[in-house]
């Protein structure tokens, strides 16, 4: 497993409180595996609540249509640096 | 049962003044100019005509289309040709394969779909290359007895109830839908909706009145705050957003979160429609402030459709729509129309007052609603025992203080079985609004000496295990 930046770690604590994801530790969330479908099992809803924390959190926009929106949402990783390259 | 029948009806009864539909995103064939694409009555049933040339021989047809127009096209081609749409509850591949099963000769329109059934015939309809052609075409006609759609109860599992619309049904709820629902009748609304074509409330707003009444229906799904907004903005005036809570919700935090001096232009709404799910009137009144518009709040399930509607910020006390009967019962309501096939008994509990309208006063305990889906509760925990690496174990809806309250399992896995197996397991067979989440293990449950489980118990132990 490869370890999570400080930046990734603090992304993992907002991720496991917004998604009421109290069975898992967000240090346990492994930054390149997926986080919807078999990886976290994340859904539609959750993509939603994300989009809204990081606007609040952030300030960075998510939009559908955009290219990077699909790449953005397939790892803690890649999430982490969609945000910290829209900021 | 069957319908008493009307003879046939044209395709549509539209004024024809205003495009039937806007493309925000190209088609094969029509390319987007400037910021959408018009398109007229005539092209539009050219369209039909040219897919329902085109379709395979078929029975039933499962109508997967995301674009918001294909699926219209879909539905209607289908119709044109005197077959059934099928509009399943989810896009699951396990769902396409049990439709097939239960009904014969199914083929799955889709539009580049990637999770298909490998079972099953797809016909790509985003593949065709479809004609600029303006010149009126002969409307079709449809019987009032053709069986035009099944739409499926948004249940819990795979197994859900089908609901027959006969194109009667299809007709006339829309009238009764447009005299309520529409701002102005005599105007010309966009319909842009959050939700999909194939849920009822998707369905019957933003489908099916483009079809009967004046409106203008958009191809695209917008799901972001950002995506509604920016959707909207591309837009000519006047638009209607139809909705649901979790949406409104989004979208508002989001408008909060925003400074004044960072936000694009201001997002003009004619008029919002909400439903799916009890709408906070907080919430209510709060958008209806931001958008400088009128919000109401529909009231309906799948069987039925709309059956009533409030302005939430204002009134508690729904209005019956005119044109549906509703038998009050002891607990609950009966409804009924002569263009509905049967008799509907409602799951809600529904209190009328002298005036005739009603208040809604909870649901039976059995039945969870999230994210505007309707589920049981009993069969998700049905779901749940059959997992193999289960020794005890139970899922409860607790009172959360989230946006989406979600479902919690308290369980005691056998040795060397991990939650994800377990989840794994629940997501192959539940919609995921239902997959539990947390998964919290157990030493054991308190189950009484008899091997029941108390409801309040069982809640005191999640709640000491979410408190630790």
């Amino acid at each position: 497993m490869s370890v999570q930046t400080p930046a990734e770690a603090a992304l993992a604590e907002l991720l496991v409180e917004v998604l009421n994801l109290e069975d898992i530790e967000a240090t346990d969330i492994e930054p390149e595996a997926p986080l919807f479908g078999d990886g976290l099992g994340l859904d539609s809803i959750d993509a939603l609540e994300i989009a809204l924390a990081i606007a609040q959190e952030h300030g960075v926009e998510i939009k559908a249509e955009d290219e990077g929106t699909k790449e953005a949402f397939s790892s803690l990783r890649t999430l982490n640096a969609f945000v910290e390259n829209n900021k | 049962m069957t319908l008493r029948t009307n003879g046939d009806s044209p395709l549509l009864t539209r004024a024809d003044n205003e495009p039937i539909a806007r493309l925000t995103s190209a088609l094969n064939g029509l390319p987007i100019e400037g910021q959408y694409r018009n398109i007229s009555q005539a092209q539009f049933v050219n369209h039909v005509v040219q897919l329902a040339d085109a379709l395979p021989e078929h029975q039933h047809a499962i109508n997967l289309c995301d674009n918001r127009y294909l699926f219209l096209v879909s539905l209607c081609a289908v119709t044109v040709r005197e077959r059934t749409n099928l509009l399943p509850p989810n896009k699951n591949p396990s769902t396409q394969a049990a439709l097939s099963q239960r009904y014969d000769e199914c083929v799955v329109l889709h539009d580049n779909a990637t999770q298909l059934s490998a079972e099953l015939n797809a016909f790509d309809v985003s593949a065709l290359e479809w004609s600029l052609n303006d010149t009126p075409a002969t409307l079709p006609s449809i019987a009032a007895e053709h069986l035009a759609v099944i739409s499926f109860t948004s249940g819990s599992t795979g197994e859900s109830k089908p609901n027959l619309k006969y194109w009667r049904t299809l007709l006339e709820s829309s009238a009764i839908n447009a005299r309520y629902m529409l701002v102005d009748a005599q105007q010309n609304h966009n319909h842009v909706a959050t939700v999909p074509g194939q849920h009822m409330w998707g369905f019957e707003t933003s489908v099916l009145l483009a079809l009967f009444a004046n409106v203008t229906l958009v191809d695209a799904r917008p799901f972001f705050p950002t995506d509604i907004i920016d959707l909207i903005n591309r837009l000519p005036t006047p638009t209607t957003l139809i909705s649901a809570p979790l949406h409104l919700k989004t979208l508002s935090s989001y408008l909060d979160s925003q400074d004044h001096s960072k936000r694009p232009k201001p997002l003009t709404l004619a008029s919002m429609l909400c439903a799916t799910a009890p709408l906070d009137p907080a919430l209510a009144h709060k958008l209806e402030t931001q958008f400088q518009c009128q919000l109401k709040e529909v009231y309906g399930c799948s069987e039925v459709g709309s059956m009533a509607v409030r302005n939430t910020a204002q009134q508690t006390l729904w209005q019956p729509f005119q044109g549906l009967q509703f038998e009050r019962k002891a607990q609950t309501a009966a409804v009924s129309a002569p263009h509905l096939p049967e008799v509907i008994e409602l799951e809600d509990q529904l209190n009328f007052t002298q005036d005739g309208l009603f208040e809604l006063a909870g649901r039976a305990t059995d039945l969870i609603k999230i994210a505007g889906k309707r589920g049981s509760l009993n069969e998700v925990n049905k779901v749940l025992n059959r997992f193999d690496g289960l020794i005890d174990g139970v899922v409860i809806f607790p009172p959360q203080r989230r946006n989406v309250p979600r479902l919690v399992a308290l369980v005691i896995l056998k040795e060397g079985v991990s939650r994800t197996s377990l989840r794994d397991f629940m997501t192959q067979h539940l919609d995921s609004a239902f997959v539990p989440r947390p998964i919290l293990q157990v030493e054991q449950l308190p189950r009484e000496e008899n091997g029941k489980l108390s409801k309040k118990k069982v809640l005191d132990l999640y709640q000491r295990l979410v408190s630790a």
